[in-house]
């Protein structure tokens, strides 16, 4: 998780970009992603292959299993290959868009965070919506009335909340809350198949897992519309609006508000590609069927093709949304752009 | 000569510092928060002893309210969750400020590293904090604390080798804007060396804000400590507070409601992160004139 | 103003969306009657070929009928898909009679063929052989000689042919089935023998399965089994409290003490077959008998190891770090398993006595220094390090109290606390000193038994099922003798004194077979099948009878509680809609009155 404070600091548009043109620039930043990609792939296997411990071994733990079924194993996913030969076999596999095969679940790594993909969207989705919605709507309040009592109550509250560890508020939300709405998945098995009720018990198992991440995630959204607005609020075009004589309501709404929110526009996307690894803990607490839970189950599990293919995943989810919220900035923001 | 004399101005500037940060209420507020709770971790060997950890010694019932001379009722295993508390705060804030050093130190330099010098060595080092910046940290953290020998060293070193990258973004920027003034240009072309010109302009620039920095990043460090702890890759000889409440919600405390055993740990984390955030946001409006209120 | 306008119709649609439910469940056909589990661990597969995890195979119980089952009572063998069997005179040959009538649950007949294909597959394909391949390992041909009768030849006499948990496939399914190891087994309804169909499997989140009607045995008084998964034990419990979820299992001692008050809710502490021992590394080697690992030499010394076993109090464990909730520990086999559990006489037991572990110490001259530490024979203080699973609170407990009786006979102790993970890495490389470790056995003693032998110790790479590195003739020639033995009684006294011999050596001291904690709901269910029938256990049974002879209470309705919860949370979103369309009302009118002025 980013601390609210140095979000902007990330959010700085690199300088490259005020030294290269617009095609150049583009090319440069896909470029550059796409290398991180492969850092990510190259890298993502040898993580795996330093964690402690056979991960065959872990897996078939204190089963009935004998040595040469355990060996089999071992054979059929390759891990009696040398080092160089199994990296091969899994770079090329890899660039044929075949992630292998999950030790635990023993089904192909891309099916399975198939299965997880939509969850997640759905919780990390609809969670940065009400976090957006709520940090920019206090943020730009409290920008605007400095200092008074709305500022520092809501400011503080939501420092607050941001402070406690994310699993912490999510087991206290589940005792609070968990005999009001369900404490696991995403969906009722015995809810009718149709449409409405499918949906209206998606909202009901979603309530929790929701309000926990909206609670940690919406300060960071307050802060940054917040101190972007009161960067805004004494530029002379503002004096300018005053003195034509438009309502207070007006100035906020028309003038200061826009301009304030570019650096927020570019937070977001950031965010939104860290937002996945971040709601790992929600997702545990909540036995939500998503990706994070699927990464934790990948590393107490010591299940590598699964661990890659997710490390792979959730990178390029982020190097995606930085790519969108780089080039959106230029595209909202003239400064960036003529620079 | 010159020396006391940039001695003398720095010693000035952070009188001024001082005195614009004391007017800043909430980051007093956090200062003085902080100052409690290291004062009471430094002392917790004169307070307590530390036999209050050990479960052959322990005295109260299993899981008991407060009352009964425990002011905050007993752990699962009869300790008094009071005593846990005080000493859990030496081991959250040993994490939360080591690893932090070893995140802004690293970060410091990659930061400095790759603004002074440009060129390839920028391009490497930017691809590099680019990867770590990428990959979940928290995910990283984990990994590497698995891969590491069990102990408080593996988890330090898991969390400051994924906090950097944040610092280094911030250092490059920072230092970006130092050497484009004009008394650096002035200073090479007197012949100054890189090594004179990081040391005596760049670095001196930079440091104050990177301090604001570092107290955010304590906060974020302390609640990454817990996270492990609550992912289980924690170290379970060490009863920080993350390590409590991973054995309050292993043992089912939320089932038995023991709010005595659930709530102390969370809030006393709450209350240090919102300390260190209140200190870093006020230094941070002081020092950075770009965020300072007008 | 289109802002808000879009906002109002949101929030009507989020109102009819949310009243929907009620609607729908008015106008429904009386629901299943379900009985719904709460499970912990990943249920990774249910392909029973692959399934060797402990959740799989209790799915696969349900599924598939095994050749013979475990009796209710005692465990004793009991008929399955066979109901009668006989052994040659040279007990190599086992002829097994094939139930008439039995069918699978798509009405096909269960022949003898289904029951020799199943066994001949797992003995010819590698793939298939995963999760089952060591019950056949001894086998030299199986055939069905007619439909009704299965005739097994093993190549050496062995004494666990009425206890192969093999779940039995219908051929005409399975033999279409090109790659076994690709195989989901998702064709729904799944093709099976058991009490219970699976209709549904969603990966992380719920098994549904339906009663059979074809099952040749019980028939289960209600229409459903569905196991939902739960990441997190709270929650599960939670669950069980809000009513969506009938059985929860794994408690921990605080919430099974937490749920005892609870009303509508009934605790179970059954006995189980699992143990726990405190492992002492002397002897780690590789089956070429090269040493591994970097144990201290001073456990080499059996005094050394008799003043630790010495210094253990089971009863105090039990008490306090198990909370009551487990029986001392004594023999190697678990006491749930008593015809061949076994406990020392008077003479053979090392009781705790800390001043005559004390005494031995001193005796065999392992001084005590300055610090009360004892030397090594080299001089050197004794340090041993005490490993143990950070994520069992009762083992941690257990090793903390260890910890402390050694350290008051003056050994040394270091406490690592690892991840499970860790833990079994420094086993099965013999980097420890100490181990707390846990074994859950059988029915049938030889697998549990067979870690102890020879036979299982590593080989270079770590692969081998050795619990603690025992390799002692006298312990294998028992082991060989009770796997050979027909004479029951000749068996158990084979069993009895391996136990025995393991205990002399103290490689390893049993500490406590920990109660299995489990709740239900008594509202909804009033009684389960409990496996043994006398304090016995709802799940992870040797069987299905938890699940099979579960009777729901008379009144209840199963399908309550989240109705009524529903509707509160209706009530509550849309007090908080009203609400916040009032403020946002209110604060229209204000800046209405703003524009006028």
């Amino acid at each position: 998780m980013t601390s609210p404070a140095t979000a902007p600091a990330l959010a700085e548009p690199s300088t490259s970009a005020r030294r290269s043109g617009g095609a150049r620039y583009v090319l440069g930043k896909v470029g550059g992603a796409v290398v991180s990609l492969f850092v990510v792939m190259v890298l993502g296997f040898f993580l795996f292959r330093v964690l402690p411990g056979d991960p065959i071994r872990l897996l078939t733990r204190n089963t009935s299993l004998g040595a040469a079924q355990v060996a089999e194993l071992r054979h059929r996913y390759g891990l009696d290959l040398p080092l160089p030969a199994q990296f091969l076999d899994y770079m090329s596999k890899l660039l044929h868009g075949d992630m292998g095969d999950s030790l635990k679940f023993q089904q192909p790594v891309a099916d399975l965070i198939l299965q997880r993909l939509w969850p997640t969207v759905l919780l990390v989705g609809v969670a940065t919506l009400l976090s957006i919605l709520l940090g920019l709507w206090q943020g730009t309040r409290a920008g605007w009335r400095r200092g008074s009592g709305f500022d520092r109550f809501s400011t503080g509250f939501a420092l607050t909340l941001w402070s406690a560890p994310t699993f912490w508020l999510g087991m206290i939300l589940l005792a609070l809350g968990g005999s009001l709405f369900p404490t696991q998945g995403i969906l009722d098995p015995d809810t009718p198949a149709s449409f409405l009720p499918q949906v209206a018990d998606v909202l009901h198992h979603l309530v929790l897992p929701c309000l926990t991440l909206v609670a940690v995630l919406y300060a960071q959204y307050l802060l940054v519309m917040r101190s972007s607005l009161l960067e805004e609020m004494n530029a002379d075009y503002l004096t300018t609006a005053r003195a034509k004589g438009l309502r207070d309501d007006l100035v906020r709404s028309r003038h200061a508000v826009p301009n304030a929110l570019l650096p927020t526009v570019t937070l977001i996307f950031i965010q939104l590609g860290f937002v996945v690894g971040g709601a790992v803990t929600v997702e545990t607490v909540y036995s939500w069927p998503g990706l994070g839970l699927l990464l934790y189950q990948a590393i107490t599990d010591h299940d590598g093709p699964l661990l890659q293919g997710l490390l792979l995943v959730l990178a390029g989810a982020v190097l995606v949304m930085n790519l969108i919220g780089d080039l959106l900035l230029r595209v909202i923001d003239p400064r960036v752009r003529a620079a | 000569m010159t020396a006391s004399i940039s001695w003398q101005r720095r010693r000035a500037a952070a009188g001024r510092v001082w005195a614009q940060f004391s007017a800043d209420r909430s980051g007093l507020t956090g200062l003085a928060i902080l100052g409690v709770i290291v004062l009471l971790a430094l002392l917790a060997p004169l307070i307590s002893d530390s036999s209050a950890l050990d479960v052959t010694k322990a005295t109260g019932g299993l899981l008991k309210p407060p009352g009964g001379g425990f002011l905050l009722g007993t752990d699962e295993n009869g300790r008094s969750v009071l005593q846990l508390l005080l000493w859990g705060s030496r081991i959250s804030l040993l994490v939360g400020l080591t690893a932090t050093l070893l995140s802004v130190g690293v970060g410091t330099v990659v930061g400095v590293l790759m603004a002074h010098f440009g060129g390839w060595v920028q391009a490497v080092l930017m691809r590099v904090t680019d990867f770590f910046l990428v990959l979940p940290s928290l995910v990283l953290a984990a990994v590497l604390s698995t891969v590491l020998s069990p102990g408080i060293g593996s988890i330090i070193l898991a969390i400051g080798a994924t906090a950097w990258p944040t610092t280094a973004r911030l250092v490059r920027s920072q230092t970006l804007a130092v050497e484009s003034r004009p008394y650096i240009e002035r200073s090479w072309a007197l012949g100054a060396g890189h090594l004179h010109v990081i040391g005596k302009h760049v670095l001196p620039a930079v440091l104050p804000l990177v301090f604001a920095n570092t107290t955010l990043n304590v906060a974020n460090s302390i609640i990454t400590e817990s996270t492990l702890s609550f992912l289980g890759v924690g170290d379970p000889n060490q009863p920080s507070w993350g390590q409590m409440l991973h054995n309050a919600l292993q043992s089912g405390a939320v089932t038995a409601q023991a709010w005595w055993y659930l709530l102390p740990p969370g809030v006393a984390i709450g209350v240090v992160v919102l300390a260190f955030m209140m200190c870093g946001r006020a230094l941070e409006a002081v020092l950075n004139p770009r965020l300072r209120e007008r | 103003m289109r802002i808000r306008g879009i906002g109002i119709g949101l929030i009507a649609a989020g109102i009819a969306v949310l009243s929907a439910p009620i609607a729908a469940q008015a106008q429904d056909t009386p629901q299943p009657k379900t009985l719904r589990v709460a499970v912990t661990g990943n249920i990774a597969t249910m392909n029973p070929f692959m399934a060797f995890h402990l959740g799989d195979t209790e799915i696969g119980r349900v599924m598939y009928a095994f050749l013979t089952s475990y009796s209710r009572d005692d465990f004793s063998p009991a008929p399955g898909l066979a109901d009668k069997w006989q052994v040659s005179d040279d007990k190599l040959t086992w002829t097994y009679h094939i139930r008439s009538g039995a069918k699978w649950s798509d009405d096909q007949p269960i022949t003898a063929r289904d029951v020799a294909w199943t066994f001949n597959k797992i003995m010819t394909d590698k793939t298939a052989a995963t999760a089952n391949g060591n019950f056949v390992a001894n086998f030299d041909t199986v055939t069905a000689t007619d439909d009704s009768t299965v005739v097994i030849k093993t190549k050496t006499p062995q004494a666990t042919m009425l206890a192969l948990d093999v779940p039995i496939v219908p051929e005409h399914v399975w033999s279409k089935v090109t790659d076994i190891g690709k195989y989901d087994n998702l064709q729904y309804p799944v093709v099976g023998s058991g009490p219970f169909t699976l209709t549904n499997f969603t990966q992380g989140q719920s098994i549904t399965l339906k009663a059979n009607p074809d099952y040749y045995g019980d028939k289960p008084a209600y229409d459903q089994l569905q196991f939902r998964h739960y990441d997190n034990a709270d929650a599960a419990v939670q669950g069980l409290k809000n009513g969506d979820v009938d059985v929860v299992s794994g408690l921990t001692p605080t919430q099974y003490t937490a749920l005892q008050s609870t009303p509508n809710i009934t605790t179970v502490k059954a006995r189980q077959g699992r143990q726990n021992d405190l492992l002492i590394n002397y002897q780690a080697q590789t089956n070429d008998h090269q040493p591994v690992g970097d144990a201290n030499p001073v456990l080499k010394d059996p005094k050394v190891r008799q003043a630790i076993a010495q210094s253990v109090d089971v009863k105090t464990l039990v008490d306090k770090a198990y909370g009551g909730l487990a029986e001392p520990g004594a023999g190697f086999v678990p006491a749930v398993y008593e015809q061949w559990h076994w406990t020392p006489s008077g003479t053979q037991e090392q009781k705790f006595d800390l001043a005559a572990a004390g005494k031995l110490l001193d005796e065999a001259g392992y001084a005590k220094g300055a610090d009360g530490v004892r030397a090594d024979k080299q001089g050197k203080p004794i340090n041993l390090r005490l490993v143990v699973d950070s994520g069992i609170p009762a083992q941690v407990a257990a090793a903390n109290f260890i910890k402390g009786w050694l350290t008051q006979v003056g050994l040394g102790v270091t406490l690592q606390a690892l991840s499970s993970d860790a833990v079994t890495d420094a086993g099965s490389t013999g980097k420890y000193d100490l181990e707390l470790n846990g074994w859950t056995g059988n029915p049938d003693p030889d697998a549990l038994l067979s870690i102890q032998t020879c036979g299982v110790l590593p080989d270079a790479d770590g692969n081998g099922n050795t619990e603690n590195f025992m390799c002692d003739p006298q312990i294998d020639q028992l082991y060989k003798a009770q796997l050979s033995e027909m004479d029951k009684a000749k068996r158990i006294q084979d069993v009895k004194d391996l136990q025995a011999r393991l205990y002399s050596l103290d490689s390893s001291v049993v500490i406590a077979y920990p109660n299995s904690l489990e709740a239900y709901r008594s509202d909804r269910w009033a009684s389960f099948g409990l496996q043994p029938s006398q304090g016995g256990s709802i799940t992870h049974q040797n069987g299905y009878y938890g699940y099979l002879l579960a009777k729901p209470a008379d009144a209840a309705s199963s399908g309550g509680g989240s109705n009524t919860t529903l509707i509160v949370v209706i009530v509550v979103v849309v007090v908080v809609l009203l609400g916040g369309g009032a403020f946002l009302l209110s604060r229209r009118r204000k800046a209405g009155a703003d524009e006028r002025e």
